[in-house]
């Protein structure tokens, strides 16, 4: 009977321990996304520095206007060949391409996710912003003095199989991120730079590694306004032609 | 004299609308102005044929500038102009030699000039006025609803293709989702036809009875009166978005941008059958009603769109041989009627296109109606594909699979199809410059589009710099 006592406690003991853990990989994660994706609205310059294997360097630059997490504004500015192209993301996975060669928007298939963006090593996926806890479920696999690593399982459809992170204990920001395939090789590693504006953190610079391609790319963001009352007419095909 | 007045208008009206957006406000920089900024493309287009003692089918270097400076933070002026050197030198006589515009071709476009003002009245106003391309519809490259700007058919192979219309372009937003949009064109202004090796391809044979032989044709052009009731096109559109679908509907009141023949005069020039025709063409008043829808489908890509073309009045066909019966105490004509107006035709065009995971884009439609196609019966069938993959992060893209497949009649298909094969590879040499190397191999059997263009199979080579 006293074994069954001490089987019975030690079980209680582990799951609760097991519970504990496991409410702290959220906590985590829903902290991270307080940390990130917190402000109302937001804009940045952007300058997108593509480096291939043998160090040649290409540099766009954008402006992004975002409100909330599903709507956003992104326009080149740089180079001329990709000055004034223009995409507006929209809530139900709306997105439109303007391209002033044509002179009006087109609707863009929601497939389009499914590759990289611009060209870059960022895929649209990696340049969502929506809050990590609503696109993964997530597991702590290891704690040390500075960080949480954390590991992302996808909820719904995505290319990846898993997505580990590396999360400051003090700040709740990303440091790095590894990205596996559907086969669970790594493919791409991230390291975030934040800085803080006002009362949010900001990445201001993200280099993204594509390791099978050999291939970087560094996004690094300037000027960043957040909660300037975005209107929700800045997000509209009428403003994405102006 | 009536054009230059418009034209005048329209310089008056542009100017009105630049002082009216600059008023109240002294500050340039804290009105929003922005610096001119010029900015375009350098294009080289180089074609050779493959056959015909590999002749040069196309040269053509054009430098597009486009002009664009915010004149406060609600407005702007644009301008595009096309600087080219286009054709090949085409002398004849020693005098020739005289005449650099002979020796070395060029033209120069005002593709578009306008000035639009956001917030115009009221802040869900815009309006702009000046030449400018309204470009409607949802498909893709064809497109049936889009008969606001007059045809630029110059170069067969750039489908779609328009110039800039004289307008005035008003659209009111309703609210972030509809909005509605009126197009006020004070006078019509017909397509241009192709040039070079192309010139006859939309030109259709004439057909003469037996015994006949055409000597020499003469067509002479009926062109509108320069007046509102001869010359004006309008348009409507409302457009907005269901339950994320994109629709719009639209109707045009204007002309056939393409002349019909309305009258043969045929005149006997010798003893052995041979004629000169001279033809009459005008160009058909129309209503167009036009709709399409664009939406994503499972992450498919999905538009459809449609137009109906209703001729104001029954377009007829006089043929008139009374020349040929001189002793006749009537008039000889034979009519026959190319449109009517109690029966309208109708261009469609659905297509789609996914995004594969790999890097390839994958796009197919299928047309009811190619450009020039007039009336029901003379609406031909077109299913077209493109298959392309991208490399090097989107340095180099390939499209191994591109072109088109038409039939113009379904019942005698093996004898009435032709294809145009279309491959294409295209190099991102520099961030700004981009190299492209094309065939075009056209082949098939019956009447139709791509079997006029049979014996034209080239080789392209583009080069394009942005700065």
């Amino acid at each position: 009977m006293k074994k069954v006592k001490i089987m019975m406690g030690s079980m209680w003991f582990a799951m609760s321990t097991l519970s504990l853990i496991a409410q702290d990989a959220t906590t985590i994660l829903k902290k991270v996304d307080d940390v990130l994706f917190s402000s109302k609205d937001m804009s940045a310059r952007h300058k997108i520095i593509l480096i291939d294997k043998s160090g040649k360097q290409e540099v766009r630059e954008a402006v992004l206007l975002q409100k909330g997490t599903e709507k956003r504004l992104f326009r080149f500015t740089a180079p001329a060949s990709q000055a004034g192209i223009a995409i507006l993301s929209l809530p139900g996975d709306m997105m439109y391409l303007y391209m002033p060669a044509f002179g009006k928007e087109r609707r863009i298939a929601t497939s389009a996710k499914n590759q990289n963006f611009a060209g870059t090593d960022f895929s649209y996926d990696d340049m969502e912003s929506k809050p990590y806890s609503s696109k993964y479920t997530p597991k702590l696999v290891n704690t040390n003095n500075d960080t949480y690593t954390l590991e992302l399982v996808p909820v719904g459809s995505s290319e990846y199989s898993k997505v580990v992170v590396q999360v400051n204990k003090n700040t709740y920001c990303p440091s790095f991120s590894e990205f596996y395939d559907k086969g669970g090789n790594k493919v791409k590693e991230a390291r975030y730079v934040f800085k803080k504006i006002g009362n949010y953190w900001n990445a201001s610079e993200i280099e993204m590694r594509d390791l099978k391609k050999n291939h970087k790319t560094i996004m690094q963001v300037s000027d960043v306004k957040y909660d300037t009352g975005l209107s929700d007419e800045e997000f509209t095909v009428r403003k994405l032609k102006e | 004299m009536k054009r230059i007045v418009v034209f005048l208008f329209f310089i008056a009206g542009s100017l009105w609308m630049a002082a009216y957006a600059r008023q109240g406000d002294d500050s340039s920089e804290q009105n929003g102005e922005t610096p001119l900024r010029i900015s375009g493309t350098l294009l080289t287009d180089e074609r050779l044929l493959f056959k015909k003692d590999n002749l040069w089918a196309w040269n053509e270097n054009r430098l597009s500038l486009q002009l664009d400076k915010k004149i406060t933070g609600n407005s702007k002026f644009y301008s595009e102009i096309w600087l080219r050197n286009i054709g090949l030198p085409s002398l004849a006589v020693s005098n020739d030699l005289f005449n650099k515009g002979i020796i070395d071709p060029y033209n120069l476009e005002i593709r578009q000039a306008y000035v639009q003002i956001n917030g115009f009245l009221s802040e869900n106003l815009d309006l702009s006025i000046g030449r400018q391309r309204i470009a409607w519809g949802t498909a893709d490259k064809f497109n049936p609803t889009d008969n606001l700007n007059p045809l630029d058919l110059e170069d067969i192979l750039d489908f779609g293709r328009r110039r800039g219309a004289d307008a005035f372009n008003v659209n009111y937003y309703l609210n972030n989702d509809f909005s509605l949009q009126g197009v006020f064109i004070p006078f019509f202004q017909p397509a241009n036809m192709p040039i070079g090796i192309f010139s006859n391809v939309l030109t259709p044979a004439m057909e003469l009875p037996q015994g006949m032989v055409l000597k020499s044709y003469t067509g002479n052009l009926l062109m509108p009166a320069y007046n509102l009731r001869e010359s004006a096109v309008a348009g409507g559109k409302l457009k907005g978005v269901v339950q994320g679908v994109d629709f719009s509907l639209s109707y045009v009141w204007g002309r056939d941008g393409l002349p019909l023949i309305t009258r043969n005069t045929f005149v006997p020039v010798d003893t052995l059958g041979g004629v000169q025709i001279n033809s009459q063409l005008s160009f058909a008043r129309t209503h167009i009603i036009g709709a399409d829808m664009a939406t994503s489908i499972a992450g498919v890509g999905v538009w459809a769109e449609a137009a109906a073309f209703i001729p104001q009045k029954d377009v007829i066909m006089t043929n008139d041989l009374s020349a040929m019966f001189p002793l006749s105490p009537v008039p000889v004509t034979k009519d026959s009627t190319l449109l009517e107006k109690s029966r309208p035709y109708v261009k469609f065009i659905v297509g789609g296109d996914y995004h594969f995971q790999d890097g390839s884009y994958l796009n197919m439609q299928y047309l009811h109606g190619f450009i020039h196609e007039r009336g029901s019966k003379n609406l031909n069938d077109y299913f077209f594909v493109r298959y392309e993959k991208k490399f090097f992060n989107d340095k180099l893209n390939i499209a191994p699979v591109g072109g088109g497949f038409m039939i113009t009649d379904w019942n005698k298909i093996k004898d009435n199809y032709a294809f145009a094969y279309m491959p294409e590879i295209s190099y991102q040499a520099t961030e700004n410059a981009e190299i492209s190397l094309a065939a075009v191999i056209f082949d098939g059997k019956g009447e139709g589009l791509f079997s006029a263009l049979k014996e034209l199979d080239m080789f392209m080579f583009k080069l394009k710099y942005h700065f």
